[in-house]
């Protein structure tokens, strides 16, 4: 009984990890340049898609650091250039945070569908990054959640020594803080804005690739993915980084116990049940402000 | 050094600023008077790249800046300092001195900058790890100040540095300010503080309605009947 507990326990950290790589990254954009990406979930399935021709199409020499050499570079080329043409001509216009939502949303929908014009609506699976499992007497954990758990908080401090200790990452922080003030002290805000988007991309990216072993990928298992962020990212308080962790982590936890007692239809129901009982008591999250 | 030629500023549909010609020769600290609301932080705000729709023309060494943006003309040698003081709140004074060295040509002299602004302002030295939200209006006022001074600009348009100080705090920021003056700096100020600005400008604009009405020296300027009438009330 115990043993099952520490299983669902695990798998509740090694999820809560990944979410908690992918709510940084939505947070991040938020909390820089004030806009809702709708078709976080996509690029979601397209890390896993890009991992999927890599290993299972090219057969690509090296295995998983190769696709993440490979994969995680041309993510945030891609998320650089979509905010350049779909968000940054936006930017100019009144109710842009409106136009934005709609045209990400969209943006969503055809690459759904481009998925499954292109890889067919069969999931694919990924091997895993390293086989075996750790045995500590009765308790079993596969290397695999380790090696996933590891690489999404290491993705996730090397973020913070990215934004802590270099002068983008300075910038990043001064564009979030006071944009005006940005602007005075010379920093390009709208590069700031799209290499931001990039990152997010990798992020949520490296998500996918990462949950694409344990699970699968599918043209349309980015919704899934979309909800939760945006979950962790209301729970924790928008714009919060600090508080988005918090929020991954709790909710990765209560999705596995509540699979595990309730099985996994109840999961979202109770996601939001904590997100809405939390928001009816601090509105703004767990640590998020006014404004 | 610099000069604008009748420029005209609007904030969506508000004309705010009308043909206003004013120039600024090396080394002057050139003041601009005028009531609250009348366009004064509009004009420096113009200058500077922060106004978005500008016309007429502004010269700076002899080049055209108009409507180049405040982020590209840092690099050129034109800040900002804002009343409001527009700091990254929530970095320590450290890092937003670091900030102010942003643009490329400061980025060279980022350690000279530090150690001299350091120098100007001891208090800033003594709370170099502390968060920038947490300065007294005083520090904050003078954080702005060194913030604008990393940037190494040779020209700097200072919006009311003395709002809402005591008088003590008042006179040391003119001080600052006479120094920064001092070490080579070009200086358009806006004040509303008579008595310091009378030993410390070099000339002075009236700015009212969106219009120049006044221009000279700060002593024609206390001679001036109309201006003793708005700020001295004689």
């Amino acid at each position: 009984m115990l043993i099952e507990y520490v299983d669902v326990f695990i798998s509740g950290m090694t999820n809560g990890s990944v979410y908690a790589l992918m709510a940084v990254g939505l947070t991040l954009v938020y909390g820089v340049s004030k806009a809702f990406n709708f078709a976080y979930g996509s690029f979601f399935s397209l890390g896993g898609y890009l991992a999927w021709i890599l290993l299972a199409l090219v057969g690509i020499w090296g295995g998983y650091i190769s696709v993440f050499l490979v994969a995680l570079p041309l993510l945030m080329v891609f998320g650089y250039v979509t905010e350049k043409l779909i968000v940054a001509p936006l930017r100019k216009r009144s109710d842009w945070e409106i136009k934005v939502m709609m045209l990400t949303l969209g943006l969503a929908l055809f690459m759904d569908n481009l998925f499954q014009v292109v890889f067919g609506s069969r999931m694919k699976s990924l091997p895993p990054i390293v086989d075996g499992v750790l045995e500590v007497g009765d308790l079993v954990v596969s290397y695999q959640d380790v090696v996933i758990f590891i690489l999404s908080i290491s993705g996730i401090l090397a973020f913070r020594w990215f934004l802590n200790n270099t002068r983008i990452g300075m910038a990043v922080r001064a564009v979030a803080q006071n944009p005006e003030g940005a602007r005075i002290v010379g920093i390009p805000k709208d590069r700031i804005f799209a290499a931001t988007f990039g990152i997010s991309t990798v992020m949520v990216g490296l998500g996918g690739v990462l949950l694409a072993q344990k699970y699968f990928v599918s043209p349309s298992g980015g919704w899934d993915i979309l909800v939760k962020s945006w979950v962790i990212t209301a729970f924790g308080g928008m714009g919060s980084i600090r508080g988005g962790l918090y929020a991954a982590f709790i909710l990765g936890m209560l999705e596995a116990f509540v699979g595990y007692w309730f099985g996994m239809t109840w999961v979202l129901f109770a996601l939001f049940g904590v997100l809405l009982a939390t928001l009816a008591v601090r509105p703004q999250g767990l640590l998020g402000k006014w404004g | 050094m610099l000069r604008t030629t009748d420029l005209n500023a609007y904030y969506g549909q508000f004309h705010v600023l009308h043909d206003v010609s004013v120039h600024i020769k090396e080394k002057e600290v050139v003041v601009v008077l005028g009531p609250n609301g009348h366009g004064k932080s509009t004009l420096l705000k113009s200058i500077c790249g922060l106004v978005d729709r500008v016309e007429g023309s502004i010269l700076y060494k002899g080049q055209n800046i108009t409507g180049r943006p405040a982020e590209k003309l840092v690099n050129e040698g034109v800040i900002y300092i804002a009343e409001n003081r527009e700091l990254f709140p929530e970095m320590s004074v450290l890092e937003n001195l670091k900030l102010g060295a942003y643009s490329k040509n400061a980025r060279s002299h980022e350690k000279k900058n530090m150690a001299k602004v350091l120098d100007l302002f001891p208090r800033l030295e003594e709370r170099k790890k502390q968060m920038a939200s947490t300065l007294s209006g005083g520090e904050a006022r003078m954080l702005a100040i060194a913030r604008g001074l990393m940037s190494h600009a040779d020209f700097l348009c200072i919006d009311e540095p003395s709002l809402g100080l005591q008088p003590n705090l008042r006179v040391e920021v003119f001080n600052i300010i006479k120094e920064i003056n001092k070490q080579g700096k070009s200086i358009l100020l806006v004040e509303q503080n008579i008595p310091q600005i009378a030993e410390l400008a070099d000339r002075i604009y009236m700015l009212e309605e969106g219009q120049i009405t006044f221009e000279g020296t700060a002593r024609e300027a206390l001679e001036n009947d109309h201006l003793k009438e708005i700020f001295l009330g004689m």
